[in-house]
């Protein structure tokens, strides 16, 4: 990564961090329904949120993306309209909780409550992209818990059979809610099913922004250029319980988590990246930011019950 | 007009929207090379290409998401399910994902795709070859189901389903594909989605079919119509939505419904149109539903699966029960009501085969003796009549008439030895003579409980004795 790429990844994290303090505090506090925290899994959507182009490539995201929806151009008051459900929500119009994300003008594929459905609409979009010819590609996220569904199966399966532009991307943070790897797969890690569908898998340190960027530019030159899907097991640390109803104290240490933090936290690691007047700068403009966002989103109208049956049907 | 069968429909049907519209593409098992296992796509390959003709792994769930992606994506994908046993694993995309995407993204993204399967038994399939599995869909809002019963509308609704902005779920009965011939316009077919057709006019019965059951409906109805019975058959096109004002207007004409359809009976599409019809309160009688029998699956066996799935035989008899039903404001009077609390009691007395004559008058003298059981139990209290008019019910062939105060059953030889009868709505106590065998014979009498006590019905039985004890003396006094 260059410098600006550097500052742009650091920027993205620091604000999806803003954003995510401060959902995670106003969902505690009784504010709003759900929060669903991104912490520890930032690096990993912005890496491949810039190696892909905004507006042409497509986006199946995982529920913990938002660092990737930032980058792709989601605003942090579309965020917090999510996060309010409000009507004005770009995402779901308040029709869905947070973290189902999704917009057509930003090529973000509409995110859904099971987990994870939205793998074959990914590579049914990559199949629209080879058929259209217009060199686009897709990443398709999901984490490792859902990696243990027949809907991945059959979607790298029928990607890595018809060679389509897809990069598949496991946010691998080793829990399952509250079930761990060791009840949710017999292998430490997940990359060796790649050579099972006959697609290169990528082994990467979902922390370091910089080698999820280099990665995921890989996988999408490959995508691009008709070489057919790739595998990125992305490992990561999920900090937080995993959403605001969850309470992790019952099957997990938290202390030992907190000692991780300034080793394997991806925005602490991404200091590094870029000069700590930059960072700091960054940091208190993104806490306003986020602030702001909350409560002007908080203060726009709840929906119109006469409204509600719209766009069942065209 | 050409004729053409269903299944050479459904092949025009995509030929000419592939070869309209570029972004129209087929995936499915065996529909490329094989042309699809019953055919629908032979030839297609040949002429569009593998890039638009697809055979898909056997993942039903795979190819039902990736239509939903190709169809986000602006594609226009027809997916096939082989048969609608297997469509279940697709439940997830069709029902969780596509029917909800438009709302869901108040319109942002969007899922005009089509799934056609095939369903329907009668050609010994067995179990997972022969469901109907309408009813699961047709619960799913923001999804749009079909169920073509001729080549007409199996190609006009297919055509207008790949044209359709939203998700649909296109329902080809699998012996309509070539049992069925029938005339096809020439050129562009359309059949407006949401639309019934009326399919044979009448003004007696209305029958609400699709599918293979049409066909056996329409057959029914013509067979009844040298008996005076003109039945309207409904050809219901689309199962989501319903044409709801199509089927009132049926129904306010007739005023009486049949639904037939070879799904199961609970929570079956019959379900969903009694309760239209009856919320509407256009209905004379009670509505009938000729389904299959609430089973798990349909057997392979020819004798068995004949035997539940209905049939021409099996609608017909539906039909003349239904034209013969009193209309709901009479029909208390000569229906039984299980909600009755009875006390019955049984005698067991001499009696020549030769008996309704006395049997009558015993009953008339023995009403005098213990006047409960010549009376209405009425909420309001409790009515003595001081008439008696005994309703006889002589079997099938001659069931009671609902009037009278009282009801005599005797179905002569031909009845059971001792059988309890029920108390008609509207009276208090019923009469039944057994079959006589050997000169002697069981009576039993069941009063309504909640006006007259249990002894009154054997104090009645005692009179009734007595009473044709002396009408034999009577008849023995005139004779000698």
């Amino acid at each position: 990564m260059k410098r600006p790429e550097r500052e742009r990844a650091y920027r993205a994290l620091s604000l999806a961090r803003a954003l995510d303090e401060r959902m995670w505090r106003l969902a505690r506090a009784g504010r709003a329904h759900f929060a669903v925290p991104c912490s520890g899994h930032e690096a990993i959507g912005a890496g491949y949120a810039l190696a892909m182009r905004p507006g042409v490539d497509w986006l199946s995201p995982h529920y913990r993306d938002l660092a990737a929806l930032l980058v792709l151009g989601m605003q942090p008051r579309d965020i917090m309209l999510h996060f309010f459900s409000r009507p004005s929500d770009p995402n779901a119009a308040g029709r869905q909780p947070y973290a189902h994300f999704g917009s057509r003008r930003l090529h973000v594929l509409s995110l859904q409550g099971p987990q994870p459905n939205h793998c074959s609409h990914g590579v049914g979009c990559a199949w629209g992209s080879k058929l259209l010819g217009d060199g686009s590609a897709s990443v398709i996220a999901f984490g490792d818990g859902g990696a243990q569904k027949g809907e991945v199966h059959e979607s790298m399966n029928i990607a890595a059979i018809h060679r389509l532009p897809v990069v598949f991307v496991i946010h691998r943070n080793g829990w399952t809610q509250s079930v761990n790897r060791e009840r949710e797969y017999a292998t430490e890690t997940l990359v060796a099913r790649a050579a099972g569908y006959g697609m290169p898998g990528i082994a990467v340190d979902g922390g370091d922004v910089e080698a999820m960027y280099a990665a995921a530019r890989a996988a999408l030159k490959r995508a691009r250029s008709g070489g057919g899907p790739t595998l990125i097991d992305a490992q990561c640390v999920r900090f937080l319980p995993n959403t605001s109803n969850d309470d992790d104290t019952r099957y997990r240490d938290r202390s030992r988590l907190e000692s991780e933090f300034a080793t394997r936290d991806p925005l602490v690691r991404a200091r590094r990246l870029v000069s700590a007047k930059f960072a700091a700068a960054v940091d208190a403009e993104n806490a306003l930011a986020a602030q702001d966002a909350a409560d002007w989103a908080e203060a726009q109208p709840l929906g119109d019950p006469r409204t509600v049956a719209q766009h069942a049907y065209a | 007009m050409r004729e053409l069968s269903v299944i050479e429909a459904v092949r025009e049907a995509l030929a000419e929207e592939m070869a309209r519209d570029p972004r129209v593409l087929l995936l499915g098992e065996d529909v490329a090379t094989l042309g699809g296992v019953f055919r629908a796509s032979e030839g297609l390959l040949e002429r569009f290409g593998a890039d638009r003709v697809i055979d898909m792994p056997m993942a039903e769930l795979g190819i039902a998401g990736v239509a939903v992606g190709l169809a986000m994506r602006g594609m226009r994908p027809v997916a096939e399910i082989q048969f609608a046993d297997f469509i279940h694993a697709a439940m997830d995309h069709l029902v969780g994902e596509a029917a909800k995407m438009r709302w869901r993204t108040a319109g942002d993204w969007t899922v005009p795709m089509v799934l056609r399967t095939a369903y329907g038994g009668g050609f010994r399939g067995g179990p997972y070859h022969s469901q109907s599995v309408e009813a699961f869909y047709a619960h799913a809002p923001g999804l749009k189901v079909v169920a073509p019963s001729t080549p007409a509308d199996a190609k006009g609704l297919l055509v207008a389903a790949i044209r359709d902005p939203d998700p649909v779920l296109v329902l080809e009965h699998k012996r309509t594909y070539r049992a069925i011939r029938g005339p096809v316009p020439d050129g562009d077919v359309v059949v407006p989605i949401g639309v019934a057709a009326i399919a044979r006019p009448g003004a007696d019965i209305t029958v609400l079919a699709y599918g293979m059951m049409l066909h056996e409906s329409l057959a029914a109805a013509n067979a009844l119509a040298p008996e005076g019975i003109d039945v309207e058959v409904i050809d219901l096109r689309t199962l989501l939505p319903l044409d709801r004002a199509t089927i009132l207007r049926s129904l306010v004409k007739t005023r009486r419904l049949c639904v037939v359809h070879e799904d199961t009976l609970t929570m079956g599409l019959g379900a969903e149109l009694c309760a239209l019809a009856a919320e509407a309160g256009v209905l004379d009688v009670p509505p009938v539903r000729v389904t299959m029998p609430d089973l798990p699956g349909i057997p392979v066996d020819d004798v068995l699966e004949d035997a539940i799935l209905p049939n021409r035989a099996t609608i017909r008899e539906a039909l003349i029960r239904l034209a013969a039903a009193t209309p709901a404001h009479a029909a208390h009077r000569r229906s039984y009501d299980a909600a009755i609390p009875q006390a019955s009691s049984v005698i067991e007395l001499a009696l020549p085969e030769e008996h309704t004559r006395a049997a009558l008058d015993a009953i008339v003298a023995a009403c005098r003796a213990v006047p409960a059981c010549n009376a209405s139990f009425a909420w309001t209290g409790i009515v003595n009549h001081a008439e008696i008019v005994v309703d006889c019910d002589f079997g099938p062939q001659a069931p009671a008439r609902g009037g009278g105060t009282i009801t005599l059953v005797d179905y002569g030889p031909q009845g059971a030895e001792l059988a309890v009868p029920f108390v008609r709505p509207g009276q208090t106590a019923a009469v039944r003579i057994g079959a006589v065998r050997n000169g002697r014979a069981y009576v039993a009498c069941s009063v309504d409980h909640r006006a007259v006590d249990g002894a009154d019905a054997g104090r009645f039985l005692a009179a009734f004795e007595a009473a044709l004890g002396a009408n034999r003396f009577a008849e023995s006094v005139h004779a000698g």
